[in-house]
């Protein structure tokens, strides 16, 4: 007689395990707690630059799904970004308390087309431990509606679409604000190669991005 | 192809350029350059990603969370919603009746006024924030506020405070969302109390 191998049970989903949470089980919320809550942590750690902002946040974010409160519809979306929403507004409203650590917006003009500082080769490396801690520190400089595109989109690697629920705004509008805030990023990492290196022989490019 | 068609058409951050993409990259170096930059940057931000995979919520929250959870799952699934408050309305009472009799006992001895402390948004479980405790000062010690009490009165304006210490079962602590071991429930526990104008409690902070 041939055992027909053993294949695991696939994961729950979350809109399986909420259902079971809802009805009093402890290990369902805390399954789908320890599925979700990092990426909300690093989401609002971004966002604020404060431990004790993202440590608020997460616990207000869950609490919020405990209570029942801000009405979740898995028509509408994911439990994913209907956690990342949550976890949006409370930073926001902690940066408008003042509360972060950090200030955050160092907003600029949108309506100005970035300039990109071109030369030979300013951006060869930001895979060594220097380049990544420079483009984490940039990431953090960004304004934040583009900060919060990267932090979603690039590094929780959260999809357009999904980003777009989080965020309230068309799909076009994640893709374009990516956009911009890639080359905001390139900018700031230029500047800091040139102010490093002492170049002063840039060529901007316009209307390229 | 000039720049801008260029640009319109090439797929973001694609590693595979198209026939007229790769013509466009040999043929104008500022393109080829942009885009290796982008390349570039969205190889960094993988890194920066997989740098911070393992970065998470301290475990006090889960712990938090899940006494919450509990609380809130104890409770018969249509009960009405202020029901759901009892626990702490309980508890809340007495340490209001606590914090009188502290206030009778400490009558002649003139207390201080309260030191305010920040209520963060760190608030425990089962507790909804009043804004008028928000609006206090911040502090940095999260773990150690003031938790305001369901159900008391809003602190006024200028309202005279004043802070007393008293002592209370451990247990007290799980009404507030605390996790507590069971062999330790029945421990005392030191609390400070603020007291409102009007001598009943407003909110409480245990000091250990």
């Amino acid at each position: 007689m041939i055992k027909k191998p053993m294949t695991p049970n696939p994961p729950e989903s979350d809109d399986e395990l909420l259902m079971r949470m809802r009805s009093g089980d402890e290990q369902a919320f805390v399954s789908l707690y320890r599925r979700r809550q990092a990426a909300i942590y690093r989401f609002a750690l971004h966002m604020s630059g404060s431990m004790t902002v993202a440590e608020d946040v997460t616990q207000e974010v869950f609490l919020a799904l405990i209570r029942e409160e801000c009405g979740y519809d898995p028509e509408r979306g994911t439990l994913s970004s209907y956690l990342f929403g949550i976890a949006r507004k409370l930073v926001l409203r902690h940066v408008e308390r003042g509360r972060a650590d950090v200030a955050l917006e160092t907003d600029v003009d949108s309506s100005a087309r970035p300039e990109l500082m071109v030369n030979d080769d300013p951006l060869t490396d930001l895979t060594d431990r220097e380049g990544i801690e420079a483009l984490r520190r940039a990431v953090f400089t960004l304004p934040r509606r583009y900060r919060e595109v990267v932090v979603l989109c690039d590094l929780e690697e959260v999809d357009y679409g999904e980003a777009a629920l989080v965020l309230g705004c068309p799909v076009g509008t994640v893709r374009s604000r990516l956009h911009r805030a890639r080359a905001l990023l390139l900018e700031k990492l230029s500047q800091r190669w040139h102010h490093r290196s002492g170049v002063s022989t840039l060529k901007p490019i316009r209307g390229l991005i | 192809m000039n720049c801008q068609e260029f640009w319109d058409t090439m797929p973001e951050l694609a590693h595979e350029a198209g026939e007229g993409h790769c013509e466009h990259l040999r043929e104008c170096s500022p393109c080829a350059a942009l885009l290796n930059h982008q390349r570039a940057l969205a190889s960094g931000l993988r890194l920066v990603a997989a740098e911070l995979r393992h970065v998470e919520a301290p475990a006090r929250v889960e712990s938090r969370l899940t006494a919450a959870f509990l609380g809130q799952a104890g409770l018969p699934v249509r009960r009405p919603a202020s029901r759901w408050w009892m626990p702490v309305v309980t508890w809340a009472s007495a340490a209001a009746a606590v914090a009188a009799l502290a206030m009778f006992l400490m009558r002649d001895r003139q207390p201080a006024p309260a030191h305010r402390t920040a209520s963060s948004s760190l608030q425990l479980a089962a507790v909804e924030a009043p804004a008028d405790l928000d609006a206090l000062g911040d502090s940095s010690d999260a773990d150690n506020e003031f938790i305001p009490l369901p159900n008391a009165a809003r602190i006024e304006p200028n309202e005279e405070l004043n802070l007393v210490r008293v002592e209370v079962p451990r247990s007290a602590m799980i009404a507030l969302g605390y996790a507590v071991s069971e062999d330790r429930a029945s421990e005392p526990v030191e609390a400070e109390v603020v007291l409102g104008a009007d001598g009943l409690a407003r909110a409480v902070r245990f000091v250990e």
